[in-house]
């Protein structure tokens, strides 16, 4: 009966899709992309790892604003966490995670500019709210009864201590290294917006078409994905903290005044400003909802739904790549590798890869949010699934996916994607940048053209859009008794 | 632990406690050969400090907003910028002032280039045929990339580029624009013509697939411009010293990287005409 | 400690009453044992009583109540937190003090697990943790022991050496327990629960298990 229901959500799931690809526009046009297809190709087999200056130091900061802000995020997230009984501090961490990492930093940097303080607190402070949630699922899930038999009068703190943390910490532990993956991406990524990671080379480079020097970048940072667990063992880990400070480079030193004007100036909308009083703001709103908003909004959810519907077939059938069920350790290597490429390399790039193979349309957009949400998910329930024990005489190859492990494996997969539904919808951001009317282009396009009190409305509808399908899908999640442990590594 | 827990505590405030050395920083906007950009103004910040005799620094940044942004904030004190980022830049930073530009920025164009399968030519106004095509700009900050295209497509079809053309695209800047034109992804594009000309030197422009059909009349585009408040930090005159600094600029290997011939004196007054279309087009309140 | 009167104890689950009402009372030095067919509602019971007795009481309860990451020593020494200050405990749970060890080793010892003193309670086997909670239990020094089927991992003789120690330490106490010889060798009193109902309430020096039987 259960499975029957979450077959149900599927299905419910997918007829919503194909009811928004009917929507989204998704027109084949590009006519001769092989040009440049080839030279990005030929580019990337052949990396180029001397011509490029500073890789090194690219390289050390992208590791340095990963270790102190997903630390920092960790710390602020569980003392969030213990207060999370609190409607307040639970509104607070979803509001403040419900705002993409890049554009914390466009809001950091208008007033701290070029300081290490901009990248540390893009990612400590989404990443805070993560961890807030995770924590505190992670935390109410440890068994209450030996809370329970504690004698009475026993100090809260003490209680804590001895009957919550020590059967939390593994899980803490491991969702917080899980994490540190996700810094690392962040970390690089913020280079697109001018931090001075391996996202900044990746970016100008890739830009400016010297594809050998993508290539070398590329796989310097797979590299560095691939052999995170061999380097960042725990018993390192807090030695790699403390050193993390010292390695973010000093960048440009910090006004104050300018925090101050961003707060006071720069963000109260212009009617008000130019002093045009609540008539000139109702008729400024009606306009910004009108013309980007509005629009804004229908893109997002059109190219979330779809992207979606899309991540959940490319998860089903990456997961195999990687299953101990399927194949030897040769093939499982294989498919390691390809899912490290999938996952660890930016939507960003996929989409405009595809955009040169396809044309302006959305479905480069869709097609990249799919290959890289499904390379993570693939990662995760492929892993899950190497957890199953089977009988020895259990059926080989097609059957044994669809009669053994996808059975097995279909409700945590379901609960994966719901999610991932948030984190698709926060990525719709970025590909905005590429000519996708989400609202994310309509944030960069207010931001590029210095008017931060548009673009902070637009921020503030973007983050109420997520924090709404955040909800809906801990409805779901509620309704087909998905069981929360999964926040261990869902995110 | 406690012992490490104060020395990052004190990493911190020191982070975060505003310095006080008094470098002269100048930023460019990333128009071009984004990842020489250190290269390519180490020299230019070599040759500002020789003269000016004081410490200058350059710091590259990823797009004009941010160049807009460091400017504003005081992080940079001079700036290379385009002409909307330097209208954007000076009405955001009263008493800012543009003092050079290259003598070809007295006369910048922008091309419009199409894909060969669409079957426009060279004409000498902007073909009616580009209607329903797909277009792409380039950066959303640029002047020759997005502004003064967007303002001849007004002009030329009294709409907006949105009802103009079937799709509309921001390549993010200008070898990208020939790029995605060249690969048929967009038909048409519009780009800076300095970017076009020295990619046709430099052979990396396949001519059976893209080529130019209009050029715009002439704008005024980039120049230098610096805050008004530097004269109290660097000393009186100094304005008039980086001024001349930057006129008196001749080694041909510094004026390349621009590409300039060579800077002239300007004033805030030469791009009004810049900032009216800005106001028009509504990029600017 | 005085008598204990406990006035129409009811427990309901999803809206159907399935405990009482129930009125028991419990007398000081009397050991009483909760005898029914699982199901019947003893756990219930005895979760009521914790909670109306929770400050005078130590509660050994079915899923025992371990923290399965932490050692049997400090799983042992959770007994006794609330006689400690925090900074105690914090420190304490980082370096085993000695004088918490020298306490303790001795109960360990007596239910031959004391080799098990710093064994992470997850490592141990079935009828290990279960001595465990009752070890915690003994700790904790309390006027009355509330146990839910606190030796039903242990075979024979070490059942009746778990619960000659249990008797030996609290003179007042609640034990559930299914194994009808145990429950009349060492309770005073037998009270056995059906249909959510007290069906049996008699000294144990005058039942056979004859009587009791028919409750299961």
């Amino acid at each position: 009966m259960m499975a029957s229901a979450s077959v149900r959500i599927s299905l419910l799931f997918v007829a919503i899709g194909l009811l928004s690809l009917f929507f989204a526009d998704i027109a084949i046009t590009s006519i001769n992309p092989w040009k440049d297809l080839t030279a990005l190709f030929i580019g990337i087999v052949t990396p180029d790892f001397l011509s490029l200056q500073g890789m090194g130091t690219a390289l050390l900061r992208t590791i340095a604003f990963a270790f102190t802000g997903v630390a920092l995020g960790s710390v602020s997230g569980f003392l969030l966490a213990l207060a999370f009984r609190w409607r307040v501090v639970r509104m607070f961490s979803a509001f403040i995670r419900a705002i993409h990492e890049l554009f914390w930093a466009l809001i950091f940097l208008q007033f701290f500019g070029f300081h290490p303080l901009t990248g540390v607190l893009a990612i400590a402070i989404p990443y805070a709210g993560i961890f807030a949630k995770v924590y505190s699922d992670i935390l109410d899930e440890v068994d209450p009864t030996p809370a329970r038999v504690l004698p009475a009068g026993t100090s809260t703190f003490s209680a804590f201590l001895y009957a919550r943390v020590p059967d939390a910490l593994p899980h803490l532990a491991t969702y917080t290294a899980y994490r540190l993956e996700c810094g690392l991406r962040s970390s690089a990524v913020l280079g697109f917006v001018g931090l001075p990671t391996l996202g900044f080379y990746l970016e100008s480079s890739f830009s400016q078409g010297f594809y050998s020097e993508v290539g070398a970048l590329l796989i310097l940072f797979y590299v560095l994905i691939a052999t995170l667990r061999f380097w960042a063992r725990p018993r390192l880990v807090p030695f790699y903290i403390i050193a993390a400070p010292f390695f973010l480079g000093d960048g440009l030193p910090i006004v104050w005044g300018n925090v101050v004007r961003f707060f006071t100036e720069d963000i109260v909308p212009s009617p008000i400003r130019n002093g045009d009083g609540i008539a000139g703001l109702a008729t400024w709103l009606s306009e910004l909802t009108l013309h980007e908003a509005l629009p804004g909004i229908w893109n997002t959810l059109v190219l979330t739904q779809v992207a979606l519907v899309l991540t959940g077939i490319c998860t089903l059938i990456a997961f195999p790549l990687i299953s101990r069920h399927f194949g030897g350790p040769k093939r499982r290597g294989i498919g390691h590798i390809l899912l490290v490429i999938a996952r660890s390399t930016p939507e960003y790039m996929l989409a405009y890869i595809l955009l040169q193979l396809w044309g302006p349309s959305m479905l480069p957009a869709i097609v990249a949010l799919a290959l890289h949400n499904g390379g993570i998910i693939g990662h995760l329930i492929g892993k899950r699934s190497n957890e199953i024990r089977l009988r020895p005489d259990a059926p080989q190859g097609c059957d044994r996916y669809h009669y053994e492990l996808l059975p097995r494996l279909y409700r945590p997969f379901i609960a994966f994607l719901l999610y991932r539904w948030e984190i698709i919808m926060r990525e719709t951001a970025i590909l905005g940048i590429l000519g996708i009317y989400t609202l994310g282009f309509y944030v960069d396009s207010a931001i590029q053209n210095i008017q931060f009190d548009r673009a902070m409305v637009l921020i503030l509808i973007t983050a109420s859009l997520n924090i709404l399908v955040d909800t809906i899908s801990r409805r779901v999640r509620q309704h087909l008794k998905l069981r929360t442990s999964v926040t261990c590594e869902g995110h | 632990m406690l012992k490490t827990l104060k020395r990052a505590l004190l990493l911190s405030l020191a982070l975060i406690t505003p310095a006080v050395a008094e470098t002269f920083v100048f930023t460019a906007i990333p128009d071009a050969d984004e990842t020489k950009l250190r290269e390519r103004f180490q020299s230019v910040a070599d040759y500002l400090s020789q003269k000016l005799d004081v410490d200058v620094r350059y710091v590259p940044v990823k797009d004009y907003a941010a160049a807009v942004s460091a400017f504003r904030n005081n992080q940079v004190q001079l700036a290379w910028f385009g002409g909307l980022s330097g209208v954007q830049a000076r009405a955001l930073v009263p008493g800012s002032r543009a003092i050079a530009q290259g003598k070809e920025d007295t006369q910048f164009v922008s091309y419009f280039i199409a894909h060969k399968s669409t079957g426009i030519e060279k004409s000498d106004s902007l073909p009616d045929a580009v209607k329903g095509k797909t277009f792409t700009f380039g950066s959303k900050g640029s002047t020759s990339g997005r502004l003064m295209p967007e303002y001849y497509i007004r002009e030329a079809f009294g709409e907006s580029p949105d009802d103009v053309f079937s799709r509309v695209g921001f390549s993010g800047n200008h070898s990208r624009t020939i790029r995605l034109v060249e690969a048929g992804t967009y038909e048409i594009g519009a780009l800076n013509y300095a970017v076009w000309d020295s990619e046709m030197e430099a052979g990396t422009i396949d001519t059976d697939k893209v080529k130019v059909i209009w050029q715009t009349p002439p704008y005024q585009d980039y120049q230098w411009t610096i805050r008004g408040d530097v004269d109290e930090r660097y000393g009186d005159g100094f304005i008039e010293k980086v001024q001349t600094a930057l006129v008196e600029m001749k080694d041909p290997e510094l004026l390349g990287k621009f590409p300039r011939s060579e800077f002239i004196p300007a004033s805030n007054d030469d791009y009004d005409s810049i900032r009216n279309t800005a106001e028009e087009i509504g990029i600017i309140d | 400690m005085d008598a204990l009167r406990l006035n129409n104890l009811t427990a309901a689950y999803g809206g159907q009453q399935v405990l009482g009402p129930i009125t028991l009372e419990i007398r000081e030095g009397e050991r009483i044992g909760l005898v029914g067919r699982s199901g019947a509602g003893k756990s219930t019971l005895l979760s009521l009583l914790y909670d109306r007795v929770r400050d005078q009481a130590a509660l050994v309860p079915q899923e025992q109540g371990l923290v399965q990451s932490l050692s049997v020593f400090h799983n042992v020494y959770m007994g006794r937190l609330s006689t400690h200050s925090r900074w105690y405990n914090l420190t304490n749970l980082v370096w085993p003090r000695q004088r918490e060890l020298r306490e303790i080793r001795p109960i360990l010892e007596k239910l031959s697990i004391s080799d098990k003193l710093r064994e992470p309670v997850e490592a141990l086997s079935g009828g290990q943790k279960q001595r465990t909670a009752v070890a915690r239990a003994l700790y904790q020094n309390a006027n009355i022991l509330l146990a839910d089927e606190p030796v039903s991992a242990l075979d024979g003789p070490l059942a009746h050496v778990v619960m000659g120690i249990m008797a030996e330490a609290y003179s007042t106490s609640v034990i559930a327990i299914h194994d009808i010889d145990l429950a009349l060798r060492y309770c005073h009193r037998i009270v056995g629960i059906q249909d959510g109902q007290i069906a049996l309430d008699a000294a144990s020096d005058r039942l056979s298990p004859a009587d009791i039987l028919p409750l299961y």
